[in-house]
């Protein structure tokens, strides 16, 4: 059926070609000439290839003090952000996905708020409210901030998950003698975990490069790897920083481009969108 | 009827318990989410509305006033930066339909390698943090960028570079848009059979007929979906406005980052965020109710 | 070995009757199939025993014990299901072993047991296979083996065959109406096909609105079902709806005589309690429809009234389209008030009733 509305085989595939061709040049390019950047010692306009390659940069970038300090600044944020939030936010999916209590719909909903506002002016009366908390420029007004952001994440991905189990097996478990919690244990969590574990991981890479939250909320006290990254560039210092930077910070997000394929091509993720 | 007379006797208590009696476990698992979410979206909404529209009055009580929405309204600068915010949004909006739709349309009807190698591109910027992204962009477009170098090399005249005009942030926010807008169509588009299609074929429409017949009315729901959710994204986008766009006039996000903490005037900073909520409240309404509609299928 | 016993189960969902009044008896080592339609009720009174529901009002023991507020963790019942459950993040071993593993049995007593009910279910050497790498086939005996390894003392099935096509289905209710004779186990088995139930069971439960219509050995069942819809849900049946008056059973196209008293019945006849033959001028009916199946043919007969009644005639030789036929029925059964209110063994010549608009003839 779908091959008649597919080209057919044997002929040439042009806006197939088309796409590709362009779509390399705008999205995988840049992102080349970055990566060239982070290995170059010198390149000076208008040579089309750097005059000399090398690793000086990265030696210059990773001795110097505010990019270690705002490395383990993030992953510390991320981790705290991560783990509070899957605490708060695993066991509520459960309860969506397994549980009836009265305004189970209006709740349930009522985590797109967040998403409903344009997200800086959101940030902006957040801040108005930390201001009065002296919570401005503290390790916990930032946790704070980026913890909600991963609300609707670890909500939602979750309770499909959860929903998508079989009760049936969960019942056979208990059938032959497993306690409830030892079902959850045994059987509900691996069969939920893969995609769990994906929302896991979305909600920590999300944090880590979470830029607008930090950087209103956190500044000046607290400054993570990707608020760091814009004083590089504002401030024009060594184009390499600013490389080496990307091609660190790309590692993360790497992982979980690995990871998160099996939620974004299960068309799971678009339809959360409201697709 | 004789084995029931036991039963027929008084009716006796009900064994079940959970049909007349539901212990609300539920409400405690979900409480800390629930009320983090009151506390930090529905309070400070609520509270910014508030702050702005009843402020403390010479005599020390709070009285009703339309102050600084007056000046935003009335200041040559606020509204030139919300007329650039509306520009850039539009701009975005209307690029995004542009490049997103052929792309989504190519993907639904095609299988095999080169769909799977396109969908992998369109899907890629969402893994490119915005700030790596607003790096590449200054590489390859700004001044002796990579673009230059290339351009100079076949004996051509550099281009006049969009980094730090107006168009710089049009740029990086259609990049960085475009993954959830393919996948948004795309899924839509999944909700177009391909016997619709067919049946539409052999009453002798035309691919063009087609797609504006019969694709086009499907998918009419998720191109909005799309749109909506693009724009509470672009309207208040920091980082990108922030790094590739001008001093002056600036986007609303910068606007309402620096009003807060350069001028230091939380209250004119929140008067802008009661502003941008305003400009996009329809986009978010319409956005909730179709999440809700589609997860309530 | 076990011994159920069910007294007065009722289940209510909201103001439905899911089961209204249930009682029975199993006991050792027999096969109980309980019958009827999807919305009967009678997966959800397998669920109760199974401890997945709990009743509205009865009670339910096994070997004496009451269990109804046990958790089915706590029950000695082994379920498998429709849909066969299969924990897929676990193999073969796995799956079964996990139930000894909760009790904490030594390690090689699990193995050699997890052996043994693979080698039960004609699964040797598939323990290490993922569940998904099976048939459909073999995940139900899996499903099974699984169960059956804790030693259950009450087996329950839940259509566990009938997501298996047809062919599949026979075979697997044969090995485990094997199984379960081998092993003495007390069953009970849903189903909504009548051949499943008739070909397996002790006895068949024919459920109807969540209320028992018949209880009783499957010959017994097809031979005299208790009511109409007993009569009409196992095997092919026809059911003419009549009056009886002056010892007569009255329908527009013929007469049968019936010793009860008068008043509305109908009438049950199968069709191969119903046989034709060529009128003496006009018949009682005309043959609408020959359907030659080679082992016997079926003859549908359309009554003047447009009432249509199904005959099995060894062969379609003798009948074509349109021709006048007589009806004559053999054994046959008389209802009223959804019970049984006579039977005949052997058919009394039917008298063809007097017709007001055509000439009477007598047969």
């Amino acid at each position: 059926m779908a091959e008649t509305l597919t080209i057919p085989r044997g002929r040439i595939d042009f806006p197939g070609i088309g796409f590709a061709i362009v779509l390399s040049a705008v999205i995988i390019f840049p992102l080349i000439v970055v990566g060239t950047w982070a290995f170059t010692e010198v390149w000076r306009y208008p040579n089309v290839v750097p005059q000399q390659f090398g690793l000086r940069f990265w030696n210059q970038t990773l001795s110097r003090a505010d990019v270690w300090s705002a490395l383990t600044l993030s992953l510390q944020l991320s981790t705290v952000v991560t783990l509070l939030s899957a605490a708060i936010c695993l066991p509520a999916a459960y309860a969506f996905a397994r549980m009836t209590f009265p305004g189970r719909n209006v709740l349930f909903f009522s985590f797109l708020a967040g998403h409903a506002f344009p997200k800086f002016g959101l940030l902006v009366a957040i801040a108005a409210i930390f201001l009065q908390l002296n919570l401005i420029g503290t390790f916990w007004g930032v946790v704070l901030i980026q913890l909600v952001g991963t609300l609707l994440f670890m909500i939602w991905i979750p309770v499909a998950a959860f929903q998508s189990v079989d009760r049936r097996m969960e019942e056979a478990a208990r059938d032959v003698g497993a306690s409830p919690l030892r079902v959850f244990w045994s059987i509900t969590l691996p069969q939920a975990g893969p995609t769990i574990a994906a929302a896991v991981l979305l909600s920590f890479v999300g944090t880590f490069y979470e830029t607008e939250g930090a950087w209103l909320i956190g500044a000046p006290g607290i400054r993570t790897m990707p608020v760091l990254m814009i004083t590089f560039i504002n401030n024009q210092m060594v184009i390499q920083y600013g490389a080496v930077l990307s091609v660190l910070l790309w590692v993360p997000s790497f992982i979980a481009l690995l990871f998160a394929r099996r939620i974004i091509g299960g068309g799971a993720f678009a339809r959360g969108f409201g697709g | 009827m004789s084995a029931a007379g036991g039963a027929v006797q008084a009716q006796p208590e009900p064994l079940d318990e959970s049909e007349t009696r539901r212990r609300p476990y539920g409400l405690l698992l979900v409480a800390a989410p629930v009320l983090l979410v009151g506390w930090l979206v529905i309070w400070p909404i609520v509270s910014a509305v508030i702050r702005t529209l009843w402020q403390p009055a010479d005599d020390g009580g709070y009285e009703f006033t339309l102050e600084t929405y007056v000046f935003f309204f009335s200041d040559r600068y606020s509204l030139d930066n919300l007329t650039v915010t509306l520009w850039t949004t539009g701009m975005c909006a209307l690029f995004l339909l542009v490049i997103c739709l052929p792309i989504s349309l190519y993907l639904r009807f095609s299988v095999g390698r080169l769909p799977a190698y396109v969908q992998s591109l369109a899907i890629f910027p969402m893994f490119v943090p915005s700030i790596i992204l607003a790096y590449a962009f200054i590489r390859v477009l700004g001044p002796n960028g990579m673009v230059d170098i290339l351009l100079n090399a076949v004996g051509l005249p550099k281009i006049r570079t969009p980094y730090l005009t107006p168009w710089g942030p049009v740029i990086g926010l259609v990049w960085d848009n475009i993954p959830l807008t393919v996948l948004i169509l795309l899924s839509g588009l999944g909700n177009v059979s391909n016997q619709a299609i067919e049946a539409a074929r052999d009453v002798g429409a035309r691919w063009l007929q087609v797609l504006w017949y019969i694709i086009l009315p499907r998918i009419g729901n998720s191109i909005l979906v799309a749109l909506s959710f693009s724009v509470l994204g672009i309207f208040s986008s920091f980082t990108l406005p922030y790094v590739l766009g001008p001093a002056a006039p600036e986007m609303m996000g910068p606007f309402m980052q620096r009003t807060f903490r350069d001028v230091n005037d939380p209250q004119m900073a929140i008067t802008q965020a009661v502003i941008t909520f305003g400009f996009c409240i329809v986009f978010g309404l319409f956005y909730v109710r179709s999440v809700a509609r589609n997860r309530g299928k | 070995m076990a011994r159920l016993d069910i007294a007065n189960v009722t289940k209510l969902f909201g103001a439905t009757r899911a089961v209204d009044d249930f009682s029975i008896t199993v006991t050792d080592g027999e096969l109980v199939c309980l019958l009827g339609p999807s919305g009967s009720g009678k997966s959800t009174l397998l669920r109760m025993i199974g401890g997945f529901e709990k009743p509205t009002y009865g009670s339910m023991t096994i070997d004496g014990e009451e269990v109804i507020h046990l958790p089915p963790e706590k029950r000695p019942t082994g379920m498998v299901f429709q849909s066969h459950a299969l924990w897929s993040h676990m193999n073969v071993f796995k799956n079964i072993a996990f139930g000894l593993k909760l009790r904490r049995l030594p390690k090689a007593e699990i193995t050699q047991r997890v052996e043994a009910v693979l080698d039960l279910v004609g699964l040797k050497g598939f323990g290490e296979r993922l569940t998904h790498q099976l048939s459909g086939g073999q995940q139900q005996r899996v499903a099974l083996a699984r169960s059956l390894v804790l030693e259950p003392k009450i087996l329950l099935l839940d259509e566990p065959f009938a997501s298996l096509d047809q062919h599949l289905r026979e075979r697997l209710r044969e090995e485990v109406r094997d199984i379960q004779q081998r092993l003495k186990i007390t069953t009970l088995f849903v189903t909504h096909a009548q051949d499943e139930a008739l070909s397996v069971a002790d006895r068949i439960v024919v459920l109807r609105d969540g209320r028992t219509e018949q209880i009783a050995k499957p010959a017994e069942v097809y031979r005299t079902p208790a009511t109409p819809f007993v009569a009409g849900f196992i095997g092919q049946m026809n059911l003419i709806s009549g009056v009886v008056s002056e010892g007569e059973f009255g329908h527009s196209a013929f007469n049968v005589p019936v010793a009860v008293a008068d008043g509305p019945a109908t009438l049950a006849v199968r069709p191969e309690a119903l046989t034709l033959k060529p009128a003496s001028g006009v018949g009682m009916g005309h043959v609408h429809r020959v359907t030659d199946y080679g082992t016997h043919a079926m003859i549908d007969v359309e009554l003047p009234d447009g009432e249509r009644l199904k005959s099995m005639m060894p062969t379609a030789d003798e009948w074509s389209s349109m021709q006048q036929v007589d009806l004559v029925p053999g054994a046959f059964a008389l209802y009223r008030d959804n019970a049984a209110i006579y039977r005949a063994d052997v058919g009394t010549p039917p008298r063809k009733a007097p017709s007001r608009t055509r000439g009477t003839v007598n047969a």
